[in-house]
C-alpha cells in the first residue's frame, strides 16, 4: 500500500525560500518529508532562465531576439509563447509580447532615457510591434521581421509559480502555496488546520487608503492569483507623468483610471498575462470583458475623477473573500 | 532571469510614498519656465560654504554663484577652483558684498556665533537668506531674528537643516502621521565619530579661526554642529518642541585645549506628545555613527542620512503574518532582519541640500515660507541652547513661552 498518499495526520509544512529572477520566492507544502529540496528548485529556475531570461546572454529567448528568422524552440517558450499568442488574440492585442522596444524607448527598460520618445520615433518603433508577426511552426519560433523583439517578463513569473507547483505535484504533493515575485500558484489546505490558504492582496499605497494592512484577503481551494499594478513605476517628465505599462497598439502609456488588477485564473501563466491586458482596457472594458470570460475572477483598484481610490470585483472574486 | 520589475523592486516597497505626495514634493523641484536665475553669493567658504558651491553646480537652471566671500584668501582661492566658482567676484568683507546690487540672495555659511549678525545685515540688504544652522548661538538672537524677519515678509530666510528636506524624511514624518508606529514613546539619535572633529591648520595663528567648533565663544559644540538636525527634524516631524532639557558631558578624551565638550548627552521630554529624546554625541568611538530611531507601539523607524528602514512590532506582523502568500504588482521585501525598507519612488536619492536649495529658489520666486524656515530654525535654536546651557551648568532647562513663535 506504499502508493497511497500519505494519511493526513502525518503531512508536515515545508518552506523553501529564495531569491530568483531579481525579486524572492516562498514555497510552502505539507508533505510527509521533505520531497521537495531547494537544490529541485534551483534546478527548475535555471532551466527557466537558460529559456526565458533577457538578462542572461544566450538565453533562448535573447537567441531569438538575435536573430533574423526566429530559433528551435523548448518546451518553456513554446508553452509561453503559446499562452502569449493566445491573449494577444483573446484581448484584441493589448496584451503583446513584443511591445519591449516601446517599453525601453519609454525609459522602462534597463536603460536611463532622458526624454520621451517623439512621435516619429514611436511611428518607426510601432512597425516592429505586433504579435502577428510571431509564429510557432513546428518545433521553431519564427519572425516575420529582424526588429521584431520578444520580452516574456510581464507572464513568466507567473510560468514560473506553475512550473514550481508542477514540480510539487509530480512528487505526490496537493497541498502547497508557490509565491514568486507577487504571483502566486495555490492548490489544497493547510495542516493540521485543515483550512483553506489566505492570500493577501497588497494594497496600493496611497495616503487614503488605512495604514500597514491588507486590502483584501482572499481563500482558493486551487488556481492562480496574480497582479498588476500602474502605482508604483511610472516616469515623470515635466508635468507629464508617464505609467510604464504601454499600448501596443497607439505606442503611448495607457491613460486610464485603474491602479491595479488581480486576477485568478486556474493557472498563473495565464492570470499574469490576462492581468496586464485588463490594466490596459479601463474599468468599463475590463468589466465587460470579465462578464465574457468565465474562468477569470477579478479584483480591480482604481481612481475615480475627484482623486479618491475605489474598488470593484467580479461576483465569482467576492465569493473568495475571507470572511474576516 | 531578471525583470524589469528588478530595478525597482530594490529601490520601492511597501513604504513608497504614495502618489499625490510625488505630485507635491516633484513640483517643488521643478522650475518654472519663466522664473529667472538667482544671482547667489557665499559668504564663509569653509567646508560647509564650498560644500553648497559643489551643490550649486548641479543646479545651475536656477542659480548663478555671482560673489564668494572669505577673509581667510586660501579659502577664496579654493573656492574659485570648483566648477563656476572662477567667475564669481570675490570679496573678504561681507560687507561689500551685501552692497552688490548684482546679488540677489547668499547663503551664510560663517561660524555660528556670527550667523545672526550676518543675517540680520543680509536682511537689511535686502538680500534672499538661506543661513546655515544652528540658525543662531542663542535663544536672544534666535527671537529677534524671528522679529526681523517677520518685518521682511517679501525676503525669505531658509535655514539649512538640509536632511530634512530629503524626499526620505518627507516620507517618515507622512508614516509618522498615517500611525505606522502608532504612540511613540522613545527616540533615540547619535551622531558619533573616532576622531578629534579638528581641520588642519596652515599656521597657529588662525587655530581659532578654523577650529572655531573648539571654542565655547564661537561654537555651540556638538549639540548645535550635529545633534540639532535630529532636534529640528522632531519638532518638524510632531510638530512640538521639547519642554525641559537634560544634560551632561565633558572634555572626556580629546583634552587638547578645547573648550567645546568633545562627549556629550541630552535628554529631552516632549511633554505634550509624551516623548522622550535621548541625543548623544562622542568622538571616541565610531560604532554606531549617524543613528536615529523612532519607537512607537506599532513599530519603529531606524533612520541613516539616505536610508530608512520601518520594523513592525510583533502584533503588528501578525496582520501580514495571517496569510500563506501576497499577491501585489510589487511585493513587500523583508530584509533579512526582519525590516521593510522606506523608499521614495524610482530615482536615486540626491544629497539633502541639493533639495534644500532648490526649494530655496521656489520659496524665493513663489515667496512662499520654506518648510525650514525661521520659526522653526528658532524653534530649534532654543533647544540647542537649552541643550547646552543644562549640559555646561549642570541645570534642568525648561522651554518659555516666549520661544513659542508663529
Amino acid at each position: 500500500m506504499w502508493l497511497l498518499p500519505p494519511r493526513e495526520a502525518a503531512l508536515r509544512a515545508f518552506q523553501l525560500n529564495g531569491y530568483a529572477q531579481g525579486t524572492t520566492y516562498a514555497i510552502t507544502y505539507y508533505a510527509a518529508d521533505s520531497a521537495v529540496t531547494s537544490a529541485d528548485v534551483s534546478r527548475k529556475l535555471a532551466e527557466i532562465d537558460a529559456s526565458l531570461s533577457l538578462y542572461q546572454s544566450g538565453s533562448l529567448i535573447n537567441q531569438f531576439n538575435a536573430a533574423a528568422r526566429g530559433v528551435v524552440a523548448d518546451r518553456h517558450l513554446k508553452v509561453v509563447v503559446r499562452k502569449a499568442l493566445q491573449v494577444y488574440q483573446d484581448t484584441d492585442g493589448r496584451f503583446d509580447a513584443t511591445v519591449e522596444p516601446l517599453v525601453r524607448a519609454w525609459g522602462f527598460g534597463t536603460q536611463h532615457t532622458e526624454a520621451p520618445p517623439s512621435a516619429a520615433a514611436i511611428q518607426a518603433i510601432l512597425k516592429g510591434v505586433g504579435s502577428e508577426k510571431l509564429h510557432l511552426r513546428g518545433d521553431s519560433l519564427v519572425k516575420d521581421q529582424p526588429a521584431v523583439h520578444l520580452d516574456l517578463n510581464g507572464i513568466a513569473q507567473g510560468y514560473t509559480v506553475d512550473v514550481l507547483a508542477a514540480l510539487l505535484e509530480s512528487h505526490h504533493i496537493r497541498n502547497y502555496l508557490v509565491e514568486l515575485g507577487g504571483e502566486i500558484r495555490v492548490r489544497g489546505r493547510k495542516f493540521p488546520s485543515r483550512e483553506l490558504m489566505r492570500i493577501g492582496i497588497e494594497r496600493p499605497d496611497t495616503s487614503d487608503l488605512p495604514p500597514t494592512s491588507m486590502q483584501q484577503v482572499i481563500q482558493l481551494e486551487k488556481g492562480g492569483v496574480t497582479t498588476s499594478g500602474n502605482y508604483r513605476k511610472f516616469k515623470r517628465w515635466g508635468a507629464v507623468k508617464s505609467a510604464h505599462l504601454i499600448d501596443p497598439k497607439t505606442g503611448y502609456p495607457f491613460q486610464n483610471e485603474l491602479i491595479s488588477v488581480t486576477v485568478v485564473a486556474p493557472d498563473a501563466l495565464t492570470a499574469d498575462a490576462y492581468d496586464n491586458a485588463l490594466m490596459g482596457m479601463g474599468l468599463a472594458n475590463a468589466l465587460a470583458f470579465l462578464q465574457r470570460h468565465a474562468s477569470l475572477q477579478a479584483y480591480l483598484i482604481y481612481q475615480r475623477p475627484d482623486g479618491t481610490v475605489a474598488d470593484t470585483a467580479t461576483p465569482g472574486f467576492q465569493r473568495l473573500l475571507s470572511p474576516e | 532571469m531578471d525583470f524589469p520589475r528588478r530595478d525597482f523592486l530594490k529601490k520601492t516597497s511597501l513604504l513608497t510614498s504614495g502618489l499625490l505626495l510625488h505630485q507635491e514634493l516633484a513640483a517643488a523641484f521643478v522650475a518654472p519656465v519663466a522664473a529667472s536665475k538667482l544671482r547667489i553669493g557665499i559668504i564663509g567658504c569653509g567646508d560647509r560654504g564650498t560644500g553648497l558651491l559643489k551643490i550649486l553646480q548641479e543646479l545651475t537652471d536656477k542659480f548663478e554663484v555671482v560673489a564668494l566671500c572669505d577673509d581667510l584668501p586660501f579659502r577664496l582661492a579654493a573656492a574659485q577652483k570648483i566648477g563656476s566658482g572662477a567667475k564669481a567676484k570675490t570679496y573678504t568683507d561681507y560687507h561689500a558684498l551685501l552692497d552688490a546690487r548684482t546679488v540677489d540672495a547668499v547663503i551664510i555659511s560663517v561660524p555660528l556665533n556670527l550667523h545672526f549678525q550676518v543675517a540680520k545685515d543680509a536682511l537689511a540688504a535686502g538680500k534672499q537668506v538661506y543661513l546655515e544652522k544652528t540658525m543662531t548661538y542663542d535663544i536672544p538672537q534666535a527671537l529677534e531674528l524671528v522679529r526681523l524677519a517677520q518685518l521682511r515678509p517679501n525676503q525669505t530666510l531658509q535655514v539649512g537643516h538640509q536632511y530634512r528636506y530629503s524626499p526620505l524624511y518627507y516620507r517618515v514624518k507622512e508614516m509618522i502621521k498615517q500611525g505606522y508606529l502608532g504612540k511613540v514613546t522613545q527616540i533615540d539619535c547619535r551622531w558619533d565619530r573616532n576622531g578629534s572633529w579638528r581641520r588642519p591648520v596652515p599656521e597657529p595663528s588662525l587655530e581659532r579661526k578654523i577650529n572655531w567648533r573648539m571654542y565655547r565663544e564661537y561654537s555651540g559644540g556638538l549639540a548645535a554642529e550635529l545633534l540639532s538636525h535630529q532636534m529640528d527634524f522632531i519638532n518638524w516631524a510632531f510638530d512640538t518642541h521639547a519642554d525641559e532639557v537634560f544634560g551632561t558631558g565633558g572634555i572626556d578624551y580629546y583634552k587638547d585645549g578645547r573648550e567645546t565638550y568633545d562627549n556629550v548627552q541630552v535628554m529631552a521630554r516632549y511633554a505634550k506628545e509624551g516623548i522622550v529624546g535621548n541625543f548623544g554625541a562622542t568622538c571616541g568611538n565610531a560604532r554606531d555613527g549617524y543613528l536615529f530611531k523612532l519607537k512607537g507601539t506599532k513599530g519603529t523607524i531606524s533612520l541613516l542620512v539616505d536610508e530608512g528602514v520601518y520594523y513592525p512590532e510583533k502584533d503588528t506582523l501578525k496582520q501580514y503574518g495571517t496569510v500563506d502568500g501576497v499577491t501585489g504588482a510589487t511585493k513587500i521585501t523583508w530584509n533579512k532582519d526582519g525590516g521593510i525598507p522606506i523608499t521614495t519612488g524610482a530615482e536615486p536619492l540626491k544629497d539633502g541640500s541639493w533639495y534644500a536649495l532648490s526649494d530655496f529658489y521656489r520659496a524665493v520666486n513663489e515667496k512662499k515660507l520654506p518648510d525650514s524656515n525661521v520659526f522653526t530654525g528658532a524653534r530649534a535654536a532654543c533647544t540647542v541652547h537649552l541643550a547646552n546651557k543644562a549640559i555646561y551648568n549642570h541645570t534642568i532647562e525648561k522651554w518659555q513661552p516666549e520661544y513659542n513663535l508663529t
